[in-house]
């Protein structure tokens, strides 16, 4: 590669210890240890489809109050701290500065703690908001609110006084993500409770609101954290800046008008489906300009995938990425929306996105990032990788079950002589599958939580071992 | 332009909001003032043009039925939406008389959209007056007691309170009662 | 529920149009700036190598 003297010859402008990391620690390992404990709640919400009475008389434990706490916990507690304390990782370095103010981000941090301490006891007693992804009760919206805030000052202070002036794409993404979740949060949290706004209006603030919290929160998060971490891991340059340039302003302007594709065929005006339709088909502009760029970047690169944890993990995220883009526009039409639409392939569909592109992305960003603040090696490369191909085993036993399922769900919803009790009896089958995936994704969730604690903890005492390691500049 | 995006942080954040507020408000504020049906509540007399009726508010008990609907989360597995899809209207209808497809100004009154988005039960938007409150309560303690193959959840806490067993009736009857859609006029209390 | 079908198609024709508008004039401007050129492409190698002391990384993985 012609870039290689570039890297050889970088500059140490800084000793190690430029950057302090403590925010970025602190959110990573918060992040990693609610993963493990929303997974439990998954795998008790999974085994309640196969029997219905597994800890069913319990009114806190009942599956209306925990899938809620299920989605909340993974959005807010596991990927959308992972993805921030990321961003405090990724934002100084492109920017050639340190953190605008690490008090602020260890505050942050605390006070992300308690909002989701205080989701997990709320959801459970039934304080429910009542509307999806937004379910966490007034109060602990209004602290998600205080610590968006306190996180956007601080990385656009960062940004502020940053040292080369021209961005890279990463940090693009970040700002938009900064930008666009404060006003898509105060949307379906705030402007849904105002008085007057009920019934579809409501539906289509909310709407909104989830279909922009993956399109307008993790979305550009995650390819943030991509962007920056495929480069990065294969020591590779990116394909071009200017192909990302075309990937992220559709972006910004596309994604935000679908939202009414969650009620195609239902009770809300036909011209606003179909232009949600419209641009839902549109996403495949920016999608495909993100996908092409990342695989582009690995030309030449792809034997770095047999021993590099991170880019198993990203660039498997990016093939996912491609794969829910892809489902996302065609589901939009009405002839598959008619049978896809609030079957058990949805489930499949958010999940693929969620977990199989942007959580990937954000455990490469982990894998990666935790090693290098703590200043030591991974615990062991094994266990990364068993928990790489756990992930993907499982993923895709879960994500195929579903689909399948679903869509024979919705072939037989669509046979009125069918009874509905005999719809349901028929998936009996899937969701034993999708529970034995969830034990298997779940192993390697614990697998993960494990390598990065022991990783953590065991720092002090490799670090010596390390050292010689650092010859390489 | 581009390199101004590119290396101005201020123009970039005037160029992010501005792309992402003319799709926002577009569909966001601009809907509810172009289609006056989001908030006039449901009213028709005349037969030729559907199915007559009025939507009414909720009274007291019916409110707090709703709310016990909400706290259980039951919109998670039920959806309240015949979609104009026929299959819908027939799985949603009753003694072979199909459901009307839902509209937006029968949801008018609620304060909490339930229009859902996974279906893992039957449709709730017509259920209202379809059974009556001792299937309800028999339901409620143990569902696979009268649907054999059924995975919803038990809810004793519910049974086992008259109140909110009352309440929560209460509501489910109001369930698409806005159309008067049953030509018997068969309607469970 | 009314339906504006019709309108909503012109809409869109015309939606796109200034989309196509807005995109061509910007690639002209950028191009006029000469902003296209290779320079632009400088910040994808500089955010490979950061101000940190390079790091320790697993023996398997140096080159």
């Amino acid at each position: 590669m012609a870039v290689q003297p570039t890297i050889a010859s970088a500059p140490v402008v800084a000793g190690q210890d430029f950057h302090q990391d403590t925010t970025v620690k602190m959110f990573l390992l918060g992040a990693v240890g609610y993963f493990a404990i929303v997974g439990i709640i998954a795998l008790i919400i999974a085994a309640k489809f196969v029997w219905p009475g597994f800890l069913g008389t319990i009114s806190y434990f009942t599956y209306g109050r925990m899938r809620p706490l299920h989605v909340n916990g993974m959005l807010f507690g596991w990927l959308l701290a992972a993805d921030m304390g990321l961003a405090y990782y990724i934002v100084p370095r492109l920017c050639g500065v340190k953190l605008w103010s690490e008090k602020l981000g260890v505050a942050t941090s605390i006070l992300w703690n308690i909002i989701i301490v205080s989701a997990i006891f709320s959801l459970l007693g039934g304080y429910q908001k009542g509307l999806e992804y937004a379910d966490l009760p007034t109060p602990v919206a209004i602290l998600v609110v205080i610590a968006w805030v306190m996180f956007g000052v601080n990385i656009f202070a960062t940004i502020a006084t940053r040292k080369y002036q021209q961005m890279y794409v990463s940090t693009w993404y970040l700002m938009g993500t900064i930008l666009w979740t404060a006003f898509v949060y105060l949307t379906g949290n705030f402007a849904t409770l105002l008085p007057g706004v009920t019934g579809v209006n409501q539906a289509n603030l909310t709407w909104m609101y989830t279909h922009n919290a993956v399109g307008l929160i993790f979305t550009p998060a995650g390819l943030a954290v991509s962007y920056y971490f495929i480069p990065r891991a294969s020591n590779t340059p990116l394909f071009s800046h200017k192909l990302s340039m075309i990937g992220f302003w559709s972006l910004a302007f596309v994604y935000v008008w679908t939202g009414a594709h969650h009620m195609i065929h239902g009770p809300i005006s036909q011209w606003l489906q179909t232009i949600s339709i419209v641009f839902s088909v549109m996403l495949l502009i920016p999608v495909w300009a993100v996908v092409y760029n990342f695989i582009a970047t690995l030309k030449g690169q792809w034997h770095q995938l047999s021993d590099n944890i991170s880019l198993k993990f990203l660039m498997s995220g990016t093939v996912f990425y491609l794969l829910t883009c892809f489902q996302g526009p065609m589901h939009s039409l009405r002839s598959v929306s008619a049978i896809v639409s609030k079957t058990d392939w949805i489930p499949g569909h958010a999940h693929m996105a969620v977990l199989g592109t942007f959580s990937f992305m954000a455990m490469a960003g982990v894998y990666y990032v935790v090693p290098r603040i703590f200043k030591t090696t991974l615990h062991s490369e094994a266990l990364a990788n068993w928990s790489f191909w756990l992930f993907l085993i499982g993923g895709l036993g879960m994500f195929t079950s579903l689909w399948l399922g679903g869509f024979w769900q919705g072939w037989q919803w669509n046979n009125p002589a069918i009874p509905f009790i005999d719809t349901v009896v028929a998936l009996k089958a899937v969701w034993m599958v999708r529970f034995l995936s969830g034990i298997i994704i779940f192993s390697g969730i614990v697998l993960f939580m494990f390598n990065i604690l022991s990783t953590a903890i065991g720092a002090g005492q490799r670090q010596t071992i390390a050292q010689p390691a650092t010859a390489k500049a | 332009m581009l390199q101004k995006t590119d290396s101005n942080a201020t123009w970039f954040v005037v160029a992010a909001l501005g792309l992402f507020f003319i799709g926002g408000l577009l569909t966001t504020v601009a809907p509810p003032l172009l289609d006056k049906s989001w908030n006039k509540p449901f009213e028709n007399t005349d037969p030729a043009k559907g199915p007559t009726g009025k939507l009414v508010g909720y009274t007291d008990q019916e409110m707090r039925g709703y709310r016990i609907y909400v706290r259980e989360g039951c919109k998670y597995c039920h959806t309240q939406q015949v979609r104009t899809l026929q299959a819908d209207t027939i799985r949603s209808g009753w003694k072979g008389v199909p459901a009307p497809v839902s509209t937006p100004d029968e949801f008018v009154n609620d304060y909490r959209q339930t229009f859902g988005t996974k279906r893992t039960g039957p449709d709730l938007a017509r259920v209202g007056g379809k059974y009556n409150k001792q299937w309800h309560a028999a339901h409620f303690r143990n569902p696979r007691d009268l649907v054999p193959g059924s995975i919803m959840p038990p809810f004793p806490w519910i049974a086992d309170n008259p109140q909110e067993l009352d309440d929560l009736v209460a509501y489910l009857q109001t369930r698409g009662r806005a159309k008067d859609w049953r030509p018997d006029n068969d309607y469970e209390k | 529920m009314n339906d504006a079908t019709y309108v909503s198609v012109y809409f869109s024709y015309f939606l796109f149009f200034l989309l196509a508008c807005g995109a061509i004039f910007f690639f002209v401007r950028s191009l006029k700036d000469g902003y296209l050129g290779s320079d632009s492409e400088e910040p994808k190698y500089r955010m490979l190598h950061d101000d940190e002391g390079d790091l320790p990384t697993h023996p398997r993985r140096m080159s």
